[in-house]
């Protein structure tokens, strides 16, 4: 029994939800006079996953309770499908979510909180047993949550976003506490999920966490928006083409006729040239009689580019 | 094991959804069944000692052979509402020491539908520990009572005691939700109630019954129709049942319009 096979028939349960665009405009949240979020915009496109970014105390949390009414915005909005939560009937139907610091009763069985989520929630119980089976979590049914490792909370959250058979789906954090195999799994639920159409949004604060996950990244430092694009343009990012040149000018030049070449100097007197290969670097300096010292290409970690956006290198 | 089979129409609608799910959140922890116990044995001890209790020259309580003082007796089946009280502050403050709240909201994001509902919910369980505590206690006093010189309870006064006290049970429920939500910290909650209702209210409706009459205690006094020392009487059933409703009314709005726009966090 594959958790692959288990959840392609269970996810597609009732059809139809259909994933709707979250949008959050000019969103901005003080507590007291600590800015938590100031001024972010930016879209999450159904039928991909993706990825928001930030190290701890970022605003993602709040970002997030934002978007699902648990707090209010002061000013801004964050909306589903053009919609406010509040405004959403029925919204568990629409949006499910999973967001860090929900609890659990300890001395509540897992079945019966999922029970109390979907009657609340207007949503048929018996999806309990199938959100239930669909995070591997069928076998601990009746079993007190109190006795669940942080691995086992996870799935629950998991299971209980998926009762209403949801088009949006808000998950915080939630490869926090899983083994390796349980992110593994993960990783193939949103892929699957976002194949079917569907919109996910994930929160995480490393990216490489969820690199191999996202489609798209929104990364935010401090409460402000830092990028908004697909993972894509990041990666680009990492490849670059290390050179070292008495002649930075004469080189500089001859590049900026190739379209979309960029040339950064480096703090130890190099550049890094992005956008062209070592052998169009090579051939533009012979073309150009610019004498070379150091031509290599150079990958840089990924994480690496995700620090430096951040600013968690240096502050 | 086909996963087709197991799915299922995801919508339902069955109609007071929110106090169901309320009432399902308490059923599916054992506390109300812990403090159901304290509610029959609290009743066992108030009607055992209300009629094996010494007479006390000085300090003048009706005695079982006149009709205040057998009303009296009967009124201690009606002890319910302070475990009511009780479970409706706890049901409030366990979602936020548990941080269940956040899933709640979810489901319901109108915190207005879930404050409703749970006070609903909590008023079937309070009325519900009223009526097996007048079970029990009825059952009590009039096994036991054949043992000492009494008089008769008119039937009348029968039902009345059991309605008030199954409706006063409940009433507490509902206060104790709304303290709940005012009073965020469960042990601030509970003892906070318990100091009020063991203690100063106790003392205000003894000494200065006048006051007293109008506390939410005097008030359910009044509607179980019990007499206190030296003949003190308090309001009329009506009248008592009037200003419990009038409480929690109060009580529920306050609550209501506090959490309106409060962050979860």
């Amino acid at each position: 029994m594959t958790h692959a096979a288990q959840l392609t028939a269970g996810a597609v349960a009732s059809g139809g939800s259909l994933g709707q665009p979250v949008e959050v405009v000019g969103l901005t949240k003080m507590f007291g006079s600590v800015l938590a979020v100031d001024d972010l915009s930016f879209t999450v496109a159904p039928g991909r996953v993706t990825g928001f970014l930030g190290p701890n105390g970022a605003g993602k949390t709040t970002t997030l309770r934002c978007l699902l009414g648990l707090v209010a915005p002061t000013p801004g909005s964050a909306t589903i499908g053009g919609k406010r939560y509040d405004q959403i009937g029925t919204p568990i139907r629409t949006v499910g979510s999973a967001l860090e610091a929900t609890g659990f009763h300890p001395g509540r069985s897992a079945i019966n909180h999922l029970r109390i989520v979907a009657r609340s929630g207007g949503v048929d119980e018996r999806r309990a047993d199938v959100t239930l089976s669909l995070v591997g979590l069928t076998d601990s049914a009746g079993r007190s949550v109190g006795g669940f490792s942080l691995g086992m909370r996870q799935r629950l959250q998991l299971a209980a976003a998926l009762l209403g058979d949801p088009g949006v789906l808000v998950l915080d954090e939630p490869a926090n506490g899983l083994d390796p195999e349980g992110i593994a799994w993960l990783r193939s639920f949103l892929r699957h999920l976002a194949g079917e159409g569907r919109t996910v949004l994930v929160s995480s604060h490393v990216l490489s966490e969820v690199e191999q996950t996202v489609d798209d990244v929104v990364i935010i430092a401090r409460g402000h928006l830092v990028r908004a694009c697909p993972l894509t343009e990041l990666t680009e990012a990492t490849h670059g083409v290390v050179v070292r040149t008495p002649q930075l000018a004469e080189l500089t030049a001859a590049l900026a006729a190739a379209p979309g070449v960029t040339v950064v100097p480096q703090a130890d007197g190099s550049v890094v040239v992005r956008g062209a290969d070592a052998a169009a670097v090579g051939r533009a300096a012979l073309t150009a009689q610019v004498e070379l010292h150091e031509l290599r290409a150079a990958t840089s970690d990924l994480e690496q580019v995700f620090l430096s956006l951040t600013g968690g290198a240096t502050s | 094991m086909s996963t087709a089979t197991t799915s299922a129409p995801v919508s339902v609608e069955h109609r007071p959804r929110l106090v169901s799910s309320e009432l399902l959140k308490v059923t599916s922890t054992k506390m109300w069944l812990g403090m159901l116990v304290g509610v029959v044995i609290f009743i066992a001890i108030g009607i055992a000692s209300s009629i094996f209790a010494p007479e006390q020259p000085g300090f003048a309580q009706p005695r079982l052979t006149t009709p205040e003082g057998i009303r009296n007796l009967f009124a201690n089946a009606g002890g319910a509402y302070l475990f009511a009280i009780i479970i409706g502050a706890l049901g409030m403050t366990q979602e936020l020491r548990h941080q269940t709240l956040t899933s709640t909201l979810l489901s319901e994001p109108h915190r207005n539908k879930v404050t409703g509902a749970k006070m609903a919910a909590y008023f079937v369980i309070g009325a519900f520990y009223g009526l097996i505590g007048v079970i029990v206690g009825y059952a009590m006093a009039f096994a036991l009572l054949p043992l000492k010189e009494h008089t008769d309870i008119s039937v009348t006064a029968l039902w009345q005691i059991a309605g008030g006290a199954i409706l006063g049970s409940g009433l507490f429920a509902v206060l104790g939700v709304a303290v709940g939500t005012l009073v965020r910290n469960q042990i601030a909650a509970i003892l906070g109630i318990l100091v009020w209702v063991l203690v100063i209210e106790q003392l205000v409706v003894t000494f200065l019954p006048k006051i007293g009459k109008w506390l939410p205690g005097g008030a359910l006094a009044g509607v179980l129709q019990t007499t206190g020392a030296n003949g003190t009487t308090y309001l009329p059933i009506w009248g008592g049942a009037l200003v419990l409703l009038g409480y929690t009314a109060l009580f529920a709005t306050v609550a209501a319009l506090t959490t309106q726009r409060r962050d979860v966090t």
